[in-house]
């Protein structure tokens, strides 16, 4: 019985097989904040913890794509905090302003991402710099036009029915939740089923050989990057709707939080290897390790380190690179 | 010419920042000007020297924030007294720098983990140790280390700039200056012919570590106090320095002396904004698009030249 379980598990893809290891960290990850702290396990507890993470996955959704091509999003601070900032200055708090101010708020994140994606594909910009400059341009229009928001539309709040559903829930499952279950599916469906996801995946293996056979890697370079920047945008949509009100730097933890859990949900940091649903597990590995530490009353010292600690126990077990010899 | 594109951005900035200023103060640049710029930039210009030598080996840092952060605690703590005691402490926390740059070289190099997800974890670790050691800002530096490292009337700051840099230059031409190169360029031929490419990189991220203790002090001894934050943004304007100087984030081609131009320029970036009388609040809108352009005009030229030979 046992060695058929083995033999099973032997058969799996390495692919699917880090997804598995994703989602054992964190269950255990889970497990031992329940036994430590009986009140972690929670459906109150566990509910915050779903929610936090949802939207460390939406942008981690868009770090994702960028790096199964081998690329890396490091815009992704300011196109949150940009977007949110543009939909509360333009839908002034009005039920009537909020399509208008949505359809705004996407259309910055999946503009700067189309830019990024230009500059990396069409340029040649290596895409550290074009999406570090991107964060910078993004960061100074921010704040030079909002007046470092103190703009007269900028106390405004996010429209009512906005709040209510990421506040309130739908039938008491949080709207933010629902969201990321319809990501979750679109990521899957759009990576492993449809023939752009084969062309990503070939373009993070070795794009020369990809373009060879006929894929447009500019094309699809692109395309990832402007789908980051609208999920960047998303998430900053949502953390308004959540919070009420942008502040400056929303999007600030959200950088190297995205990175982590990508790389903790399985995905090669080189290109062309990972799943979503692993991204899923990683973003909840992560959250669910700092509420723990705040729940315990942690000071931020020893939770930053214990943080760093874990990510790196973490890369040791299964994020290390091939051997030389 | 991608090689030279450090120097060309920095002769440009220092035009322009010497336009800027004389039109808008009617006079040109004092010593006092000079002086307060090589102050404040002397901690970038370490930061990107050691940033440069780990791209060159194909790598990147993302802790020089939590090292310097680090080391600035422990800079305003521990460096005190009269006399030659606080240079002592300086070299605690030099050494210091070396053996948390020296931790990442091992997860790097025997650990086989991607640079940037080494960094990545450690930079959070150093930030939280920076934290355990400084809570909130505070601390001092004797008057002493002030001036020798910074003085605010004596351009002592050249002599550490002359260091560096000779540092630099001497580095390059050492059997390990060259090993840096042959695994930047190809890590697997590199390897062929016998480098030992697990101890270069071990040394390079020991010697970021230490350029970035180096910065903390200089940071310290400029600001005359410490803060345990004081490192974060010297990730992404390190990297930035770097990649205007020159260096190939590919590995192997490149040289510290341009991420020092890179860095140079940076900050004078800044005060070029400040005296055209540019809003503070658009001034990272122009830094981006400083990176973006001096990066594309790389790309350019690098264009130009390779169609030229192709045509000769």
């Amino acid at each position: 019985m046992n060695g058929e379980i083995l033999r099973r598990f032997d058969t799996i893809t390495p692919g699917a097989r880090r997804v598995l290891y994703a989602y054992a960290v964190a269950a255990s990850v889970l497990l031992l904040g329940a036994v430590l702290n009986p009140g972690f396990a929670s459906w109150t507890s566990l509910r915050a913890v779903l929610v936090v993470a949802a939207f460390t996955g939406f942008v981690a959704a868009g770090q994702m794509l960028v790096v199964l091509v081998g690329g890396i999003d490091l815009s992704i601070p300011w196109v949150l905090n940009g977007a949110a900032i543009v939909l509360t200055t333009t839908s002034l708090g009005q039920s009537v302003r909020l399509p208008y101010a949505l359809a705004l708020a996407l259309g910055v994140g999946a503009l700067a991402g189309f830019a990024n994606g230009m500059g990396v594909a069409w340029l040649g910009v290596p895409a550290v710099v074009m999406t570090l400059g991107m964060n910078g341009v993004l960061q100074g229009l921010s704040l030079g036009l909002s007046k470092g928001l103190t703009c007269a539309s900028c106390g405004s709040y996010a429209p009512q029915p906005l709040r209510d559903l990421f506040v309130g829930g739908v039938a008491g499952v949080p709207a933010a939740l629902l969201v990321w279950i319809g990501v979750a599916l679109l990521m899957t469906v759009l990576l492993t089923l449809t023939t752009f996801g084969r062309r990503v995946y070939a373009v993070g293996v070795n794009s020369r050989a990809a373009f060879l056979s006929g894929v447009g890697v500019r094309g699809v370079t692109v395309a990832l990057y402007t789908l980051s920047g609208v999920f960047a945008a998303l998430a900053g949509i949502m953390l308004v709707g959540y919070g009420g009100q942008p502040s400056l730097g929303l999007g600030d933890p959200y950088l190297f939080e995205s990175i982590a859990a990508v790389v903790v949900g399985g995905v090669s940091i080189l290109g062309g290897r990972g799943h979503y649903l692993g991204v899923v597990a990683g973003s909840l590995t992560l959250v669910a390790v700092t509420t723990f530490l705040q729940a315990q009353r942690v000071p931020e010292y020893g939770r930053l380190m214990i943080y760093g600690l874990v990510i790196l126990v973490i890369l040791f077990a299964y994020g290390r690179d091939k051997s030389h010899d | 010419m991608r090689d030279r594109l450090g120097y060309v951005v920095l002769v440009a900035t220092i035009a322009a920042y010497l336009v800027v200023y004389s039109s808008s103060l009617g006079r040109l640049p004092t010593s006092f000007d000079y002086l307060s710029i090589l102050n404040t930039m002397l901690p970038l210009v370490f930061v990107a020297i050691g940033q440069s030598l780990v791209v060159l080996t194909g790598g990147i840092d993302l802790s020089v924030g939590g090292i310097v952060s680090l080391c600035v605690a422990v800079t305003a703590t521990i460096v005190t007294g009269d006399g030659l005691a606080p240079f002592g402490w300086v070299l605690v926390v030099l050494v210091l720098g070396a053996a948390c740059g020296a931790v990442n070289g091992v997860i790097v190099s025997a650990g086989r983990i991607a640079p940037i997800l080494t960094t990545l974890a450690t930079l959070s670790i150093f930030t939280g140790l920076a934290l355990w050691v400084l809570p909130v800002p505070g601390g001092s530096i004797p008057p002493v280390v002030r001036n020798v490292l910074s003085n605010p009337n004596v351009p002592t700051g050249l002599i550490w700039l002359g260091v560096a840099i000779g540092g630099w230059l001497v580095l390059r031409r050492t059997r390990f200056g060259m090993r840096v190169y042959a695994v930047g360029s190809d890590e697997t031929s590199a390897r062929a012919v016998g480098v030992p490419a697990a101890r270069v990189k071990l040394g390079v991220y020991a010697l970021s570590g230490l350029c970035s203790g180096l910065a903390a002090v200089f940071y310290v001894s400029t600001t005359t106090a410490g803060d345990a934050n004081a490192g974060a943004p010297f990730i992404l304007t390190s990297i930035a320095s770097v990649v205007v100087g020159g260096v190939a984030f590919s590995g192997g081609r490149g040289s510290a002396l341009g991420a020092v131009a890179g860095a140079v320029a940076l900050t004078l970036v800044i005060d070029v904004l400040f005296f055209a009388g540019i809003d503070p609040l658009y001034q990272s809108l122009f830094q981006g698009l400083f990176l973006v352009v001096a990066v594309l005009l790389g790309t350019v030229a690098t264009l130009v030249t390779r169609r030229r030979r192709a045509v000769t």
